[in-house]
């Protein structure tokens, strides 16, 4: 007995040991497991940025199961995220060609900050920034989530998808997130990724350019009077500094000047930035942020910049173009320029043909009445079922995509993408097969605005 | 260094001048955009500034008519236009409207304005100046004086073409009157300086709802919606505004709908018929107008028995975020009515379930009696 004894109490020591000590309070945490789960959902939106928060807000609307999976923290991408809170023009010619939801939501974020909308009245001419309505992003980005979960959408931040197939007329998603590893189930899908992510690990062909767009990391400067400066010393000391190696021309589109005027905002040029993978957009990110700094030690050598300082950085590169779909329709340059309305256009855009390169951007501006439209088979992959993206990654040649990118016309293909989603799932066809006649009723009574023309169905 | 600074108003002197908008002598050179109203000046006080900037005038001149409204503002120019280290001056006098908005310039008899090489203004060159001057967007309000002048030689070809001074000057050139680059800078400045807000405050002392009603009536756009931002916090509206504030809620002038439901004074006068009206316009607006008409029902302090019915009668035929908004402004005035309940209760059985939730969560909640409704929401809970 005393033996046995002896055992069980240096057993007991021994176990002590190894436990950690628990302070009042604590509790020895389980061990840290991946948490599988399946979901099912009548619609899933892959990417909560522009689209994506407008998709999911309407399918919820309209009564459908909804999740949004967002791999970020919060909701908004390139308008809250990238820091470009400016979500381009909802009104042309005097009148308002972009509604709905993301012109709701704008709205609320001007209202709920006391900001004032432009005179929308008074044409922009050949400066098209006078109708940009510039937003609060963070308020913003509160205000989506609230609308999304007000929808009933359920929100899902920090995940990803890893493979996507299609099952007996379903779409099946896997997806990991931090500490989850989750399998959805959805009928219809909706790519919103703004690089056509979840298309191409769907199987369907989507398209590049060998060089693209510059990506842009948005930021502020402050400490110095502009009106004060002298702008032809510091121009020169900027070539100075180019040509000795020391800056490069085309991170601030060749413009120290312009940087100055405009305290920043959005003039960096992160060349070949990419946002479709963790790796692509870290380099992006990394470019983007290295630049500034060295820019800002050039500015502090300056005279009256010495103090100049950061006020504000975003906290990740802006990315204009990646991947598009290979879709049923590919709108053409020839197609945004003359304004051509299609049988199944579903929303409108309007934007100056805005293609930046490393000289920096010179906007090509629409005809005076011209206001573009997007139609449904520019949202559908080829050779796809129950699958649609809205977005920057609409199918399209790169002129007309340079304007069709732009976040207020992404609005409106959001909506129109889940109205389809919504009526397919409800019908249980796939997207293309829905009556174009249900679609303009469904989208007018959420208030989207539809182009005129739309016969078919 | 370009800028102007009137620091403080010292002393107003009153001086009666008769009818002074007679300036249309032989030889005189002047040129008006539409005024915001077209009353005669009956008098006309002068309000000196202490002003820190190249401008010997400091006087801003209120031109008031004789009900004591006021007309426009002007104030007579003289500073030094200087580039190439050359100055010449600029004799100019020029008015605003008493929103603020560019009205127009006159210059003294026999005087002209000239260009580089003091060449004169051609008639062409007068009005694009008063075109360019009646911009309040114009790019030049960010630009550096320093940048009017392109560099004397490209350093580089390769700066030939990308260098900021050349590229900027060559887009400056859509703002300015060409070969009177700085004169145009000069005058814009002005317009668009510190005399622009302090012509706004001083209307502002002498604003009333006539003379609301009156700014309202502009054939200018930005003056109505002047107008519009210079109601709520600064008079008290009576009936006449309010109205008027009603008429202006129409789908293709969105701004100045915009406006005008947020100048409503939810408290105001005539409240019962305002809010009959403004649930009328939800007939007549579009998706964006409506929602901001609902949201204004919800400032009200007494919901207008009528109002409330025309709302509950929207309910079957709005869109669930519609539905969602007239609901919040039944529960914001404790809304319990029977009839209208019974409206919501239909709602339980929407196929939309997103509405059909709104309309449960909304009634759930109600100390609610009627067997019709309790039986509708026994059916929606066993749905569930």
């Amino acid at each position: 007995m005393k033996r046995r004894s002896v055992i069980a109490t240096l057993g007991a020591i021994s176990l002590g040991t190894a436990a950690p000590t628990l302070a009042p309070g604590e509790v020895l945490a389980a061990p840290y497991k991946l948490a599988k789960k399946s979901l099912k959902t009548d619609i899933l939106v892959i990417g909560g940025g522009t689209a994506g928060v407008v998709a999911a807000i309407q399918a919820g609307r309209a009564g459908r199961q909804t999740i949004l999976v967002e791999n970020g923290s919060q909701l908004g991408g390139t308008t809250t995220t990238g820091g470009v809170a400016f979500p381009g023009i909802f009104f042309a010619w005097g009148k308002q060609v972009i509604g709905g939801i993301g012109w709701e939501m704008v709205q609320e974020a001007v209202a709920l900050n006391d900001d004032t909308l432009p005179d929308f009245s008074i044409p922009h001419g050949k400066n098209h920034p006078r109708h940009q309505v510039r937003l609060n992003g963070q308020l913003y980005a509160l205000l989506l989530e609230e609308k999304c979960v007000e929808a009933g959408v359920q929100l899902r931040f920090y995940e990803t998808p890893t493979q996507i197939t299609f099952q007996k007329n379903n779409w099946v998603v896997e997806t990991v997130g931090k500490g989850t590893m989750t399998q959805i189930t959805c009928n219809q899908l909706i790519d919103c990724t703004g690089n056509a992510y979840a298309a191409s690990m769907a199987g369907f062909d989507v398209l590049r350019e060998a060089v693209t767009q510059p990506g842009s990391l948005m930021f502020k400067l402050g400490g110095y009077d502009f009106n004060a400066l002298d702008l032809k010393l510091i121009q020169a000391r900027y070539q100075e500094a180019i040509q000795k190696g020391e800056l490069v021309k085309a991170d601030f589109r060749n413009n120290i000047v312009g940087v100055l005027r405009s305290q920043g905002d959005n003039i960096s040029h992160v060349l070949g930035a990419d946002s479709t993978t963790s790796e692509s957009h870290t380099v992006a990110n990394i470019k983007g942020r290295a630049s500034l700094l060295k820019t800002l030690r050039f500015l502090r050598t300056l005279p009256g910049c010495e103090k100049t300082k950061i006020i504000d950085v975003q906290n990740e590169t802006a990315v204009r173009e990646t991947f598009r779909i290979d879709g049923h329709y590919k709108i053409t340059h020839a197609d945004y320029v003359t304004g051509k309305v299609f049988d199944d256009s579903v929303s409108y855009s309007y934007y100056p043909i805005d293609v930046h390169d490393e000289n920096g951007v010179v906007p090509d501006h629409l005809k005076e009445g011209v206001v573009p439209t997007i139609p449904l088979r520019a949202l559908v992959p080829k050779n796809s079922r129950n699958f649609l993206v809205a977005g920057r990654c609409i199918s399209s040649d790169r002129l007309a995509n340079s304007a069709l990118r732009v976040q207020a016309s992404c609005m409106g293909m959001g909506q129109a993408a889940a109205a389809a989603a919504v009526l397919a799932s409800m019908q249980n066809k796939t997207p293309l097969d829905v009556s174009m006649t249900d679609l303009r009723k469904l989208l007018e009574e959420h208030g989207a605005i539809v182009p005129n023309g739309l016969q078919k169905g | 260094m370009y800028g102007l600074k009137i620091r403080s108003i010292r002393y107003v002197f009153l001086v009666v001048l008769g009818i002074l908008l007679t300036h249309d002598g032989v030889g005189q050179i002047r040129y008006f955009r539409a005024p915001t109203f077209p009353l005669k000046a009956d008098t006309v006080l002068a309000y000196v500034a202490a002003a820190q900037d190249s401008i010997a005038n400091d006087t801003l001149f209120q031109m008031l008519s004789k009900e004591g409204y006021p007309t426009a503002y002007f104030r007579k120019i003289r500073t030094s236009v200087c580039f190439d280290n050359k100055c010449r001056l600029l004799k100019v006098t020029l008015y605003w409207n008493p929103t603020g908005r560019y009205l127009g310039f006159d210059l003294a008899k026999g005087e002209f304005l000239s260009k580089a090489e003091h060449k004169p203004f051609k008639v062409a060159e007068y009005e694009r100046l008063s075109e360019l001057l009646a911009d309040p967007l114009s790019a030049l309000a960010t630009v550096a004086y320093s940048e009017l002048a392109p560099p004397t030689k490209p350093i580089t070809k390769e700066n030939e073409v990308d260098g900021v001074s050349s590229a900027t000057a060559k887009n400056i050139l859509d703002y300015v009157v060409e070969g009177a680059a700085y004169t145009t800078y000069k005058m814009w400045h002005v317009v668009y300086g510190p005399t622009q807000t302090e012509v706004a405050r001083l209307t502002e002392k002498r604003l009333s709802p006539v003379l609301l009603l009156a700014i309202l009536d502009s054939p200018d756009g930005s003056d109505k919606i002047w107008g519009l931002n210079h109601i709520r916090g600064f008079v008290v509206p009576t009936p006449a505004l309010q109205q008027k504030l009603v008429r202006f809620i129409d789908k293709a002038t969105y701004n100045l709908a915009e406006r005008a439901i947020h100048a409503l004074d939810p408290n105001g006068p005539n409240s019962e018929a305002w809010q009959v009206d403004l649930v009328d316009k939800l007939n007549t607006t579009n998706y964006a107008l409506q929602k901001l008409i609902i949201s204004k029902f919800k400032e009200v302090a007494v919901l207008n028995a009528q109002a409330k019915k025309g709302l509950a009668e929207k309910l079957p035929v709005f869109n669930g975020e519609l539905v969602s908004n007239i609901l919040d402004v039944f529960r914001q005035h404790n809304v319990v009515d029977t009839d209208i309940c019974r409206k919501v209760a239909d709602l339980l059985k929407n196929p939309n379930n997103f509405i059909a939730q709104k309309a449960f969560t909304y009634l759930e909640k109600l100390p609610l009696t009627d067997a019709v409704i309790e039986e509708q929401l026994k059916a929606y809970r066993l749905k569930k």
